[in-house]
């Protein structure tokens, strides 16, 4: 269990405590500066994309100490506040049984990094009694937002991960899960920023996928699925290769494999990984 | 070499409606944000502006100067020492500021 789960889980994994998404209801939000037109930082916007301008100066720098400060400050604000974890489908579909209303909505981090046009980018989906109110604050919700029952979020979830999009829990004010994301890198910030900067803004999931070398066939249908960089073909030996300290447990290898040769594995049951999040 | 953008933003004026810096860029570079966020409508889109944010990923292919229809992309390279040295003069200004 990751360090959410023994702050928030109860005994279970956080993301599937249903207390994680009963936030009261209509929280009397103070009248923000925001009503008259507040000053944003465009370049702070995406996902968790605060400190990153600061970040790549640093890394220029070669100081690794300021890199270090910046991440360690900007995380611990995080953690508190609004951060990701990398989910399999199956945790994903049971996450749509617990959490409601279901809304799909615009995806900020493809807007910010390629412009996509809001009405070709619904890739997100917003949870939980804040929907409700969704018209006070329209620019997160770019485009409108469109609800959902359960059963159509399913199908939605399901063409996404077919599509290859990973699927992640975000938090809007911990613990409370208030989106439900379908990612990929580079487009999404949060991955981008943790493959690129080791930004561990984004966690990463409970299990771990593992290639079975006697099953797997060499037939390539795998590769191309990973959105972490963990995935490749070992050439030499013609199998998979999962390097698994860098696999994030999305799961999209395995839907692709034909021959059931990747299974995922509890982080937990491996001791070399299972502090590794 | 470490590239250093700079956009024109009398020239770039609606940049989510062309966005074609940002479709084109094969390392992502850029990145378009609001400059503003208002209660209860949403941001215009002139109240966008494009950075190149992720400078250390700036191959210096040109596309970006090439698809510009307004010539708002200025694109140069500095010595990676030189921004670095630069760079560490503002950190330890920062922390002296913050010693102080
Ligand atoms: S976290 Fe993923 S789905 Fe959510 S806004 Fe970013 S890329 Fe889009
Ligand atoms: S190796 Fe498979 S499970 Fe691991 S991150 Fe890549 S696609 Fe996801
Ligand atoms: S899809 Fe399955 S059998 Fe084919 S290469 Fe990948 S792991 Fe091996
Ligand atoms: S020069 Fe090429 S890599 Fe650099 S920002 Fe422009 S398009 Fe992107
Ligand atoms: S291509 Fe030029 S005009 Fe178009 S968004 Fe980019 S900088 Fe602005």
């Amino acid at each position: 269990m990751c360090w959410v789960c023994e702050k928030y889980g109860n005994g279970e994994k956080w993301y599937l405590n249903p207390e994680n998404y009963a936030r009261r209801l209509y929280k009397v939000r103070k009248e923000g500066r925001e009503a008259s037109g507040a000053d944003a930082d465009p370049q702070a916007a995406g996902m968790g994309a605060g400190v990153v301008a600061e970040l790549v100066k640093a890394r220029i720098s070669g100081d690794l100490k300021w890199e270090e400060e910046i991440k360690r400050d900007a995380l611990e604000h995080a953690y508190q506040t609004h951060f990701g974890q990398v989910v399999t489908l199956d945790e994903y579909l049971q996450i749509l049984d617990i959490a409601y209303p279901l809304v799909k909505m615009t995806c900020g981090c493809r807007r910010v990094q390629r412009g996509m046009p809001d009405e070709e980018n619904f890739t997100c989906m917003g949870i939980g009694p804040g929907m409700y109110k969704w018209e006070r604050w329209p620019e997160t919700y770019r485009g409108g937002v469109e609800f959902l029952t359960p059963e159509e979020a399913k199908q939605w979830a399901m063409m996404n991960h077919k599509e290859g999009r990973v699927q992640t829990v975000d938090v809007f004010g911990t613990p409370y899960i208030g989106g439900l994301c379908q990612c990929e890198y580079p487009g999404c910030v949060a991955v981008r920023n943790r493959l690129d900067y080791d930004f561990k803004f984004l966690l990463k999931g409970h299990t771990v996928a593992k290639v079975d070398r006697e099953k797997c066939t060499g037939c390539k249908s795998c590769l191309g699925r990973c959105q972490f960089k963990s995935l490749n073909l070992e050439v030499y030996t013609n199998k998979a290769y999962v390097d698994m300290d860098q696999c994030f447990g999305c799961g999209l290898c395995i839907t692709a494999c034909p021959s059931g040769a990747i299974e995922l594995l509890d982080r937990e049951s491996l001791p070399g990984l299972a502090e590794n999040w | 070499m470490i590239a250093q953008i700079k956009i024109n933003f009398d020239l770039c004026k609606d940049p989510l409606l062309c966005r074609r810096c940002l479709s084109v860029c094969p390392s992502v570079v850029f990145v378009c944000g609001p400059t503003k966020i208002w209660k209860g409508r949403e941001t215009d889109p002139q109240e966008y502006r494009i950075f190149g944010r992720y400078l250390d990923k700036c191959s210096g292919c040109g596309d970006c100067v090439k698809v510009c229809p307004t010539g708002a992309v200025d694109l140069g390279f500095l010595p990676k020492e030189q921004l670095a040295k630069r760079y560490q003069e503002e950190r330890i200004a920062q922390l002296n500021e913050r010693n102080s």
